[in-house]
């Protein structure tokens, strides 16, 4: 028996809509809340950088890896395909006296019918203290799992960490969220299939590769940056001469446990500019379903920009822009009364404008 | 709103979308520790330099193609915080005045604190009363903004130079009529050139009923029942009509003269006698021509007579005036050019006259689109002697650039209504009661039947007011081919 899920029409898109879990972000709301309300009538000081998530798994230089120097050629499949993309950002808005604060905000797009359409979810503002973030992280970590798993032992990231700890959570749920929901496309996620990791357990990552296979879909993911070198020089600098799109096969990698590839790695040369991608395709897709699934990319999404529309389109919807920033202090200074105040710069008090370099670096 | 920048006497004041602020608007930037205010006028609005915006528009369009559709779940409802950043203003504002012990004076040298100052919205009525624009003898313009009536004080149009314009259709000859008529009503003497005859019904009201100032208004019609007997002129007066309306040389000019005594002398001075003796004279030829060809100017135009029963007395209307107020509108809507400046001549020569023996004090004139009927020399004439024998002339016009840079310089009111064209404001900027900004930004911005004034009138307030309507046959309409066609 196979499984199907309700197919809703919706006057905005015909988008296969799951009974969707929303416990994740009903929890984060909670936890959003619950982290504001203790800070309440109090200062913080103007801070904010931001961070993508991007899962860099520290891996460990393989010796035996190597790439397959014969192009295997991509003929791009026009056969309308939903291709669909999710990605998370997190910026720190703030230092108060006990912690930080930050927003975490996700943005899942697809392209079906030829258009583009996303859904955004957040921003979610917290405030994370030495005292609360355990309590925060496991709450939301609980939340995510659904009763089939069990709780895997992990003690609280350190407070610096908490921002992409909780995006990587927000961006995990999502994909999962994706990969049950969509049938016959394309999944492409930001990052690598590696696994293993604090921020993404092997079983996380396991289930949306499941979710996807059973939902006959393609999980592809891509990596902005590499580390992964063959014969001492990064796998996507080694382009041989030939016509894109192609891909290059890699051989050999392996990872010290806990680290765990559940895909197998490629380089992605996908128009005629000489940048290169790695791609991790789910190891459990049969070679000509992962052929097909590239050239149904390349037949579908936008290359103007190298790297595929859907998931530029998802990284620029997370992001947060400057006045948004401004919003959320806005916000956190109306409705929590914490007021915001600018901490003094020790560079520039202590060197005066020899401070500056170091300020601005 | 908050106090941002100060260059100058311009602040820029940073506003929010729930404070409404629209150009024309008055603020008050309240500094409590000093004791003093300053009172800025809105004249631009702009969006606040907000960084990230840009991007935040950018982002919502995928690479070549259509805007991206989608759907937002902001829980936390932060969403109405980034569109209130976003839709921040910046009001540029001129300095008008500093507050201080609740007097006004002129200064902008100081500044207030930007982090301390509170800035509100100061309403006209409170302006008006700070700068105690309202008079004992009021003239309502209209409404403002705000809902409250801008009333001027009739005597600070006493003794200016005033300068209505705005381009075509947007209620310039309303204005004056209103003008004209209030100052009827405080028994003024009026004399208005109305080019287009707009201003002869102004006795009637909307549904053709006699008004309140049936009897004070006197349409004096050249050719019809506005004629004037050579005897009744005097030669100054006939010299200016011969000399600058009808551009007789010096030479002739001077044998005029001669005939002209000679003829009085005799107690013959009648067009025919006048004809005679020219026709006569025993002089160079071409002297003798140029005499013969401007008396025949003079006889076609049809305004002079030798019947004295046709002849209309100008002084008569003028004195009748004097005592109950009035106006005497000449029609010059159906007279060729060079008649009406026959015409021009006489009323100016005559108001002269009359205002230098004293048996006029002072007459308000309104000229509409004075370059087509008033000489060159004229303008210079009318703006400094004639003002200190008490003619005090409005302008009204559509082109700004008709009339000279000096009369800008020297108008002590304007009523500006709206231009679009860069040309026409920058003319109106040069005078000399007005920021080239204000002019600029607010009134191309002007809806028909606003005015901005400015200049004594408003204490040098400029104030944006949507002119009062008037229970007065207009007939300023233009005629129109495809009304009522159907």
């Amino acid at each position: 028996v196979i499984e199907q899920y309700t197919i809703t029409t919706t006057p905005k898109y015909n988008f296969p809509q799951l009974a969707l879990n929303t416990r994740l972000p009903q929890q984060f709301l909670e936890q959003s809340l619950i982290s504001l309300n203790q800070v309440q009538n109090t200062k913080f000081f103007n801070t904010n950088q931001q961070q993508f998530l991007q899962y860099h798994t520290i891996e460990h230089q393989p010796s035996r890896l190597q790439i397959n120097p014969t192009p295997i050629s991509v003929k791009p499949n026009y056969q309308e395909t939903t291709i669909a993309a999710v990605d998370t950002s997190t910026i720190k808005i703030g230092e108060t006296c006990t912690g930080i604060i930050v927003g975490i905000r996700g943005a899942t797009v697809w392209k079906q019918n030829r258009k583009y359409q996303y859904t955004r979810l957040g921003p979610f503002i917290f405030h994370i203290t030495e005292e609360n973030k355990k309590d925060v992280y496991k709450t939301l970590e609980r939340a995510y799992f659904t009763n089939s798993y069990e709780m895997v032992h992990q003690s609280a990231p350190s407070l610096m960490q908490m921002p992409t700890r909780l995006a990587s959570l927000l961006e995990r749920w999502m994909q999962i969220m994706m990969a049950k929901t969509i049938a016959d496309g394309l999944i492409l996620l930001d990052g690598s299939l590696t696994c293993g990791t604090s921020d993404t357990p092997v079983h996380r990552m396991k289930e949306i590769l499941f979710q996807a296979r059973r939902n006959n879909s393609t999980v592809l993911a891509f990596s902005k940056m590499t580390t992964l070198r063959a014969n001492g020089y990064l796998i996507t600098d080694q382009l041989p001469n030939g016509d894109p799109p192609y891909l290059l096969e890699t051989t050999g990698l392996q990872f010290k446990p806990p680290t765990v590839l559940l895909g197998d790695v490629y380089v992605a040369r996908l128009n005629k500019t000489n940048y290169a991608f790695r791609l991790d395709i789910d190891r459990s897709t049969a070679f000509t379903q992962r052929l097909e699934a590239i050239e149904k990319l390349v037949g579908n999404d936008l290359y103007k920009q190298v790297y595929p529309e859907t998931l530029r389109l998802a990284h620029i919807l997370c992001t947060f822009t400057a006045n948004e920033v401004i919003a959320m202090q806005h916000f956190i200074t109306r409705k929590h009364g914490i007021q915001l105040i600018n901490r003094p710069d020790m560079h520039r008090l202590l060197f005066g404008p020899f401070g500056r370099g170091e300020t601005y670096s | 709103m908050k106090l941002y920048k100060k260059e100058g006497n311009i602040l820029q004041i940073l506003g929010f979308p729930t404070e409404n602020a629209e150009k024309g608007d008055y603020l008050l930037v309240e500094d409590q520790d000093s004791s003093r205010a300053l009172i800025a006028q809105v004249i631009d609005i702009q969006f606040a330099a907000v960084p990230g915006v840009l991007e935040e528009l950018l982002r919502t369009l995928p690479d070549g193609g259509e805007p991206i559709q989608g759907e937002d779940i902001d829980p936390m409802e932060i969403a109405p915080h980034i569109t209130y950043i976003q839709d921040a203003s910046l009001l540029v504002c001129k300095i008008r005045a500093t507050l201080e012990n609740n007097l006004l004076s002129p200064s902008s040298s100081w500044l207030p604190s930007r982090s301390q100052s509170l800035v509100k919205k100061l309403s006209i009525p409170m302006l008006l009363k700070l700068a105690d624009i309202n008079g004992k003898l009021p003239i309502i313009l209209g409404g403002t903004k705000d809902s409250s009536l801008l009333t001027i004080d009739a005597s600070t149009i006493d003794g200016t130079l005033n300068i209505i314009t705005g381009k075509k259709g947007c209620g310039k000859s309303h204005l004056s009529k209103l003008l004209m008529s209030s100052l009827i009503g405080y028994k003024a003497t009026v004399v208005v050139f109305d080019l287009n005859g707009e201003y002869s019904y102004i006795g009637m009201t909307q549904d053709g009923k006699r008004n309140m100032y049936y009897d004070k208004i006197h349409v004096l019609v050249p050719s019809c029942n506005f004629k004037v007997a050579l005897d009744q002129l005097h030669l100054n007066v006939v010299m200016g009509i011969l000399v600058h309306a009808l551009h007789l040389p010096g030479t002739s000019s001077r044998e005029f003269r001669r005939v002209w005594k000679q003829l009085k002398e005799k107690g013959r001075l009648t067009l025919n006698d006048l004809g005679e003796e020219i026709r006569n004279l025993k002089c160079n030829q071409h002297v003798r021509d140029a005499l013969t060809s401007r008396f025949h100017s003079l006889v076609n135009s049809g305004f002079f007579t030798d019947a004295h029963a046709e002849a209309t007395l100008l002084e008569e209307y003028l004195l009748k005036s004097k005592e109950q107020g009035g106006a005497i509108i000449v029609n010059l809507r159906n007279t060729s050019t060079i008649d009406r400046q026959i015409v021009v001549e006489y009323v100016l020569g005559k108001l002269v006259e009359s205002l230098q023996s004293w048996k006029l004090k002072a007459v308000f004139l309104f000229a509409e689109e004075a370059h087509l009927y008033l000489r060159e020399t004229y303008w210079d004439d009318i703006v400094t002697r004639m003002r200190h024998f008490g003619i005090f002339t409005t302008f009204i016009t559509n082109q700004p650039d008709t009339i000279r840079e000096s009369i800008y310089r020297q108008a002590d009111n304007i009523f500006l209504f709206n231009f679009t064209n860069e040309h026409d404001l920058d003319v109106v900027s040069r005078a000399s009661r007005v920021d080239a900004e204000t002019v600029r930004s607010i009134a191309r911005d002007l809806p028909p039947r606003h005015c901005l004034t400015l200049g004594r009138v408003v204490r040098d307030f400029p104030i944006v007011t949507r002119v009062r309507a008037l229970d007065l046959k207009t007939m300023g309409e233009t005629r129109l081919f495809f009304k009522n066609l159907n």
